[in-house]
């Protein structure tokens, strides 16, 4: 058995810890409740259930956890914040929105302080901007399992407090302060904490060890599928298929498989191995709330799930596609625009989203997919807000990294100009869109359904014009089209590749594809 | 807990007043988050308008407020004054400058220094 792996890390709590791993996870979606309160009295509604929450947490019998929510109450009730919030939803703002950017900005002052004192109050910052947030949304933190590691960039000071410990467990944060409230927590109650691991992956319930006396973080077993030899196992028949979404033609051409993703919570069930990855997630399914659009930590904790699954295969993450027939609760005001151009019209959320993806894209495997995108500009206009969180994020010493970002060929005047986009890294066919627009027809047009067969020729001769002018950048199908068997011939013979389909489809497509050779014709025996 | 308005009748005949003060914080550590919401909460005790300015500033921090107060880099030596303006402005002052000679009551609340 190979050796342990060991992560150099900084001692925060002594003692030793053994449990199955929790990686921090998203808060439930919930919509948020129709509302019909101004602003200002949403948000001081907001803040009073806040203070009242960590009003009953404060009621425990821990000296140093009170002087936190003592410090966390004096923060929400601070009048220098709520005029600025205020200022902001006089100016507009969402209220979700007007709270998220005044705090952020007041995070962003404490991260920046030469003060380490100052510094590890950032957290708390946060904790109580999400925990508005959560009341907005209607949701609130999840505690995670008695007994078992948590693992995350930094932990809530709420959250630590509303936890049992009593079953034993640890905390091991790739970023965190030694000083900070957390990890004077930790050690009033003999909670044994490492900070500064670094970003690690390990998959959730995993046994690791945090190590306090020595500051190390042990990951027990080294993972099977983090080998490449996965040829021992021949005997599995029953057991999906383990090629890592990669297969061959009958005629020997290579086809990845991937799966569309619409909630974190859907990829548990399925064995990353059996997939290349998540060809499309649809981040508007996991962010249902402006609120939720306004969280960037809750974001980025989903993609991170997602990351953290996938395990170095590929992760497709869609922005949020919203607008038209996807409402976003609580969105009001730009209702006909949808996609990129609503995006480009309510930059505050596309920033929300940009900030959480870039530091999610730590992981090279992440990749970022434009909605709805028409014009080669639109691309370009994106492409500028994460240059501008970018480097906002590098002056606040956030870890992060620029994604490939790609575009969905959903609009057939895109489809018919594919050459033309050169500032997009790949492209993803969305055939439902594709089909509705090329014959002008309405998605909830429920007579026009029975004659789809007959849209199919045009869209593929389409496809194939457009995998011609894709001019060998990365090209995959993600719509319904591409998990019907009955077209995978059709779809490689127009050249496709890469299919992304639902998982209960991936036996379904699988077996098409092997029993096809490149051009769509039958493979001979069949 | 922060309580209600200290609008006592003992105090009916000073209502409005206008009133400074200047004290040096002795506390080790100076004013972090503990000590800070001590002064903030008992600042937002009194109805007066309470403004601070450190070490000779021109610029007055709102004395209610937690973020600008722990901002201020307050520590061992700084000189604080405090203004206050309004109903009880002499009795907050007072209670303020006393609460910072007493290193906002840190022995008293934890038996030990931060």
């Amino acid at each position: 058995m190979a050796a342990p792996l060991r992560l150099k890390a900084t001692s925060a709590s002594p003692g030793v810890a053994t449990g199955p791993a929790y990686i921090a996870e998203p808060l439930a979606a919930a919509a948020s409740p129709p509302s019909n309160l101004s602003g200002h009295a949403e948000l001081g509604n907001a803040i009073k259930t806040a203070i009242r929450e960590l009003q009953n947490l404060a009621a425990g019998p821990d000296l140093e956890g009170m002087d936190i929510i003592e410090f966390q109450i004096e923060v929400l009730q601070d009048p220098t914040l709520t005029e600025m919030a205020g200022a902001r939803i006089d100016a507009g703002e969402n209220v979700a929105f007007a709270w998220a950017g005044t705090l952020d900005g007041y995070i962003r002052e404490l991260e920046c302080s030469e003060e380490e004192r100052l510094r590890a109050r950032a957290v708390d910052i946060l904790d109580i901007k999400n925990r508005v947030l959560s009341v907005l949304t209607g949701t609130s933190l999840d505690d995670f399992p008695a007994g078992s590691i948590y693992v995350g960039r930094d932990m809530e000071p709420s959250r630590f407090l509303a936890h049992d410990w009593s079953a034993g467990g640890g905390i091991a944060l790739y970023a965190g302060s030694a000083v900070g409230h957390v990890a004077l927590l930790a050690r009033s109650r003999s909670v044994p904490m490492v900070v500064g691991v670094g970003q690690f992956t390990t998959e959730g319930r995993q046994h690791i060890e945090v190590d306090g006396d020595s500051g190390v973080v042990v990951l027990q077993t080294a993972r099977e599928n983090a080998t490449p030899a996965q040829f021992g196992h021949p005997a599995t028949s029953t057991a999906p298929i383990a090629d890592n979404g990669s297969l061959h033609t009958a005629d020997g051409e290579q086809v990845l498989l991937s799966i569309n993703v619409n909630a974190p919570g859907e990829v548990d069930s399925i064995p990353a191995a059996t997939t290349a990855g998540i060809g499309l997630m649809r981040s508007e399914f996991a962010v249902t709330s402006l609120s939720d659009a306004a969280n960037e930590e809750k974001q980025f904790a989903i993609y991170r799930r997602l990351l953290d699954w996938a395990d170095g295969r590929t992760v497709t993450v869609r922005m949020l596609d919203i607008g038209g027939d996807k409402p976003l609760a609580g969105l009001t005001g730009a209702s006909s625009l949808r996609g990129v151009r609503l995006l480009l019209a309510r930059p505050e959320i596309a920033r929300v989203q940009a900030r959480a993806l870039l530091r999610a894209g730590i992981f090279s495997n992440l990749r970022v997919l434009l909605p709805m995108v028409t014009f080669p500009s639109e691309i370009d206009d994106l492409r500028q807000i994460y240059r501008e969180e970018a480097s906002e994020l590098t002056r606040r010493g956030v870890p992060h990294g620029i994604p490939p970002i790609g575009m969905m060929v959903e609009v057939p005047a895109a489809a018919l100009m594919l050459d033309r986009f050169e500032s997009a890294d790949f492209f993803s066919f969305g055939t439902n869109d594709l089909t509705q627009y090329l014959f002008a027809s309405a998605r909830e047009d429920a007579g026009f359904a029975p004659h789809q067969g007959r849209t199919v020729p045009a869209v593929l001769r389409l496809l194939s014009q457009a995998v011609k002018l894709a001019g060998g950048k990365p090209v995959s199908i993600c719509g319904d089209m591409a998990s019907d068997p009955s077209r995978t011939a059709d779809l490689l013979a127009a050249g496709i590749r890469h299919f992304s389909v639902a998982a209960a489809r991936l036996p379904a497509i699988r077996s098409a594809i092997v029993g096809l050779n490149a051009d769509g014709t039958k493979a001979a025996g069949e | 807990m922060s309580g209600g308005l200290r609008i006592g009748s003992r105090e009916a005949e000073q209502v409005h007043a206008s009133c400074q003060t200047e004290v040096e914080v002795k506390h080790g550590v100076g004013l972090h988050a503990r000590p800070s919401v001590t002064f903030t909460r008992l600042a937002k005790s009194f109805p007066c308008s309470i403004e601070v300015a450190v070490n000779g500033s021109d610029i007055w921090l709102n004395g209610k407020s937690i973020i600008k107060i722990m901002g201020a880099r307050i520590r061992k030596g700084s000189v604080i004054r405090i203004r206050a303006d309004g109903i009880l402005a002499e009795e907050a002052i007072r209670a303020l400058k006393d609460l910072v000679e007493r290193n906002f009551d840190e022995e008293k609340k934890h038996g030990r220094t931060a």
